[in-house]
């Protein structure tokens, strides 16, 4: 069988070592088997040195591709009608494929199911270019690996080489233990904020104002706040509120941490925020707020809903705050930063970070250099007429005998 | 009976695309330019026999006037109130299409595709010459494809890469080539790929498919189209392109049942036909003398009426000389205008009113209640405590005759004190012996540099008002309010509802909001501060369809 390896390249994924379970296997063992058996006669390079715009063989090629017509061996009775779609979207998005479009070149039963099942077109493309740029990263990380390996490897020869005999005794303070070492601290100081720290609430009521993959995304905003937190020198003491046990949001978070789940130092509860503290002590965070934070305050509560809608739904977590009578405000973006496109929703662990660091400056300038880049043109110069507010302010204050903390607050 | 179609005019072009996602037609309709004297030109058919059976609408056709001079006045009609936001951007876009067929597109980083086919060394130098990421074949025949290359070059083209590949030629290679041909007509070139796909592929794409429904169907052996189209059902639901090309082929061979079969499965697929599907039975009708067919031709007439389609002007001309084409009813067309009362000017009937019936009228009501007031979640516009407040105040009072939008009004002027142009309004209105009622927020009654104390006392006294929460949304309230007044009562604003309107379930709520909106919204249109109030009327005395009228 004298096949060249260029043709044979469309299906090199046939080589790759897989087990595919009886059905694929008779597909693809097919298909090869279609391809092989197709002989393939070499052309003859015709050599005309006539002029080429008359005596061009331009019907030679049909010829051959005709020639190469595969007896159908398709044996494999189909019956079921929901495996006949199966089998003729598998080979619809092959086909797609062929022509250069973006789709995945392995595709699992799963993914097939969810693909017939989609209810448009324009949410299948979606999907399947999704699952293309998926399996893109995929190889470029498995590439990258590779080349790791092989730099070790290389490394390593290279140490043999040169591997002195003499090995000198060092002296050293430490043993590299760094990480162990961390992870113990940062453990006691989340021990010391379950105890001590100011409370945090994201609030999970909004699983059903969301769909599979905004929840997914969700789910790794708050991972990524709680490592914030975690590394923090002052940490708050978080908890999930509202969080059902065995909702998709409780299913994703195990899955997410693993066995760390109950080991983790915060505080996941079905109730609402609402009955673990006094009311008058939260403030709900919503960008739908009418009220401008000013400054962060030690003394309360604030809860961040965590909510991705990537089609935005305004109002959703202001209307929340509204029913159960709770405080709102927003943070001061417009006040401090030029903005310039972009929702004025920030994502739950860059809002998380701006509180973390609130809570340890006080300064809106620092803490909102967490804000993307991409979103603001740079920061506002404070107006003169904001400063002289501000300095009337701290003369009316100044006017109250020192150390009487009340009158700032009320002044506030 | 009549139906009034979109117009289009010169300088805009306005395209009824009736697109449903965004639930309006847009058809401006200049009807309401009093001012104006346009002669855009109708169509209405009458007959000189009373019909016997079904309520057959009349078509009306604006199409393009053939005076384009001495009407200066042109351009107040395209700039209808309505006609912003995506209805505008549409009509450009329209306008756009048109001129960019004209000029031809010139891509950076592209080929000079060669005009005559060449030999394999020449492609070899080609080859040679070119740089870029992709593979040369793919980037050529793209080329080839957007410059609409001879079916020979291609060929060549093909010939040269079947000579390095052993014969192979890609499958992408194959479906452009077959695009080409049939771009060009080529039917028996057609057949030849679709013979080799077939020997080569045990099923095709999608793309392709379609591409040979479109390339089979002039041939004989047009029924294998239909085969595709079975392919394409496999995957998914095939377009309406797809049907449009399978009901010409089949009206081409004088199978008009297996068209209209076709026909009933675009429709129960929820597919909106193209007009290009609908005029081909038209075209087609006029050749066959059988009831059957002419009342299913009426059933498209009736489902462009239910749907707010338009047809185009090619359409529009179909359907007037199939009306004319019916032997022993002497259907006469003619295209004409409609005068500012509402009559035809061809026969002077009165088309329908745009008002709309008690039950859609009750129907509306309870919807805005239930999907834009409450949406599921009162807390998201409103609390519950002020709906009660809001219901019971208007209850209380008898029907208003114009509700009027508090904050949208006062903004209105840049310059004058927000108060100050609200009471104007106010005041004026108020002389017309109306009563009104003025929506607003509750910061107007807090005295501040815009809200002057004594100015809101004054409003208050001329006129009933209600103040919502700050944080609560006014316009569902206007909304009700009028609606709740009756037929009768108008609102004023200069906001469009869109958002309010995209609120609503479907796309035949928003329908009829759309025309209760049209019927009942006033829009202040001057912004000089001393001078009188000017609305821009957007009460159209009529419908743009009407029922039967037997001349």
């Amino acid at each position: 069988m004298n096949v060249t390896v260029r043709f044979l390249r469309p299906f090199a994924r046939l080589m790759v070592p897989f087990t595919p379970h009886g059905k694929k296997r008779n597909l693809y063992s097919t298909t090869l088997q279609r391809y092989m058996s197709s002989k393939v006669p070499s052309l003859p390079c015709h050599k005309d040195s006539t002029s080429p715009s008359k005596q061009l063989e331009l019907d030679g090629w049909k010829t051959t591709m005709k020639s190469s017509i595969q007896e159908d061996g398709v044996s494999s009775v189909v019956s079921d009608k929901d495996e006949d779609v199966l089998a003729a979207t598998r080979e619809m998005i092959e086909m797609r494929r062929l022509l250069g479009k973006e789709v995945p070149e392995h595709i699992t039963e799963e993914q097939l199911k969810i693909i017939s099942e989609c209810p448009s077109k324009s949410a299948q493309r979606k999907y399947l270019k999704y699952l293309f740029t998926k399996e893109k990263m995929k190889k470029a990380d498995q590439a990258k690996k590779e080349k790791k390996v092989e730099a070790r490897e290389e490394a390593k020869k290279a140490r043999l080489v040169e591997t002195t005999t003499d090995e000198k005794q060092q002296d050293f303070m430490f043993l590299r233990l760094w990480d162990r070492q961390m992870n113990f601290v940062m453990g006691w100081k989340g021990v010391q904020a379950m105890q001590f720290g100011q409370p945090l609430v994201f609030d999970m009521d909004y699983e059903n104002y969301m769909k599979p993959f905004e929840i997914r995304n969700a789910v790794s905003q708050l991972l990524e706040s709680e490592g914030w937190n975690r590394r923090d020198i002052d940490p708050f003491h978080i908890y999930f509120c509202n969080l059902k046990i065995d909702s998709a949001y409780h299913r994703e978070l195990v899955k997410r941490y693993g066995g760390k789940w109950d080991k983790l130092l915060l505080t996941a509860t079905e109730k609402s925020p609402v009955d673990l503290f006094p009311k008058d002590n939260i403030i709900y965070l919503t960008a739908d707020s009418p009220n401008i934070m000013t400054t962060f305050k030690h003394d309360k509560i604030y809860i961040i809903g965590s909510f991705v809608d990537k089609n935005i739904q305004t109002g959703t977590s202001l209307a929340k705050a509204k029913r159960q009578h709770i405080a709102t405000e927003r943070l001061p973006l417009d006040k401090y930063l030029q903005w310039d496109l972009g929702s004025k929703n920030l994502t739950l662990d860059q809002v998380f970070r701006i509180l973390l660091c609130m809570k340890n400056t006080g300064r809106w300038e620092e803490a909102l250099k967490f804000v993307p880049k991409r979103k603001h043109i740079g920061y506002l110069e404070i107006s003169q007429h904001s400063k002289e507010i501000f300095s009337k302010q701290k003369t009316t204050t100044s006017s109250f005998p020192k150390g009487s903390l009340n009158a700032r607050t009320r002044k506030r | 009976m009549t139906y009034l179609l979109g117009f289009r005019n010169i300088q805009k072009l306005w395209r009824s695309t009736p697109c449903f996602e965004l639930g309006l037609a847009t058809s401006p309709v200049s009807l309401f330019l009093g001012v104006t004297r346009n002669q855009h030109r109708w169509l209405c058919v009458k007959t000189t026999f009373p019909l016997n059976s079904k309520a057959i609408n009349l078509l009306v056709a604006k199409t393009r006037t053939l005076k384009e001079e001495n009407d200066s006045s042109r351009q107040v009609s395209s700039d209808h109130y309505f006609a912003a936001g995506a209805a505008k951007k549409r009509a450009h876009l329209n306008n756009n299409l048109q001129q960019r067929d004209h000029a031809v597109s010139r891509k950076r980083g592209t080929i000079e595709v060669p005009t005559t086919p060449l030999n394999s060394e020449e492609w070899d130098q080609l080859k040679e010459d070119f740089k870029g990421k992709i593979s040369f074949e793919d980037k050529v025949i793209s080329q080839m494809v957007r410059n609409r290359s001879s079916v020979d070059v291609a060929k060549s083209l093909l010939a040269w890469v079947a000579a390095k590949n052993n014969g192979i030629v890609g499958y992408n290679l194959l479906v452009k080539y077959l695009y080409l041909c049939v771009y060009h007509k080529e039917t028996s070139e057609v057949i030849d790929v679709y013979e080799i796909m077939k020997a080569k592929y045990k099923c095709l794409e999608t793309g392709a498919n379609s591409i040979l429904i479109r390339g089979l169907i002039h041939s004989d052996r047009w029924r294998e189209a239909l085969l595709r189209l079975e392919e394409i059902k496999k995957v998914t639901i095939p377009s309406k392109k797809n049907y449009n090309d399978c009901i010409q082929g089949a009206l081409f061979h004088q199978d008009v049942n297996l068209a209209w079969s076709l026909y009933q499965e675009l429709i129960d697929h929820n597919l909106i036909p193209l007009l290009d599907t609908l005029k081909a039975f038209f075209d087609f009708g006029k050749h066959i003398n059988d009831d059957h067919y002419s009342n299913k031709l009426l059933d498209i007439l009736l489902y462009l009426r239910n749907n707010q389609m338009f047809p185009g002007e090619s359409l529009a001309h179909s359907i007037k000389t199939w009306f004319e084409s019916i032997p022993g009813r002497q259907w006469k067309g003619q295209f004409t205008t409609v005068q500012k009362s509402g009559q035809c000017s061809g026969c002077g009937r009165v088309l329908e009113s745009i008002h709309l019936s008690p039950e859609e009228y009750e129907f509306l009501k309870e919807k805005i209640m239930r999907h834009v007031i409450d949406g599921g979640d009162q807390y998201k516009k409103t609390t519950p405590q002020e709906l009660k407040r809001f219901e019971k105040f208007v209850n209380s009072c008898p029907p208003f005759d114009i509700v009027i939008d508090g904050l949208n009004v006062a903004k209105m002027v840049f310059k004058n004190r927000e108060s100050q142009t609200l009471l104007d309004v106010v005041s004026q209105l108020a002389q017309q012996n109306l009563r009104l009622l003025v929506l607003g927020r509750k910061h107007m009654l807090t005295p501040s540099s815009q809200w002057k104390k004594d100015e809101m006392k004054q409003v208050q006294e001329q006129a009933d008002c209600f103040f919502a929460d700050n944080i609560s949304k006014d316009d569902p309230f206007l909304l009700y309010a009028t609606l709740n007044s009756g037929n009768h009562c108008k609102f004023i604003t200069k906001d469009l509802m869109r958002d309010h309107k995209a609120c609503l379930p479907d796309a035949h709520t928003r329908h009829l909001f759309f025309k209760w909106q049209q019927g009942h919204q006033l829009t202040i249109m001057n912004c000089l501060q001393r001078s009188k109030l000017a609305f821009q009327r957007q009460m159209l005395p009529f419908e743009t369809r009407n029922h039967s009228c037997n001349h």
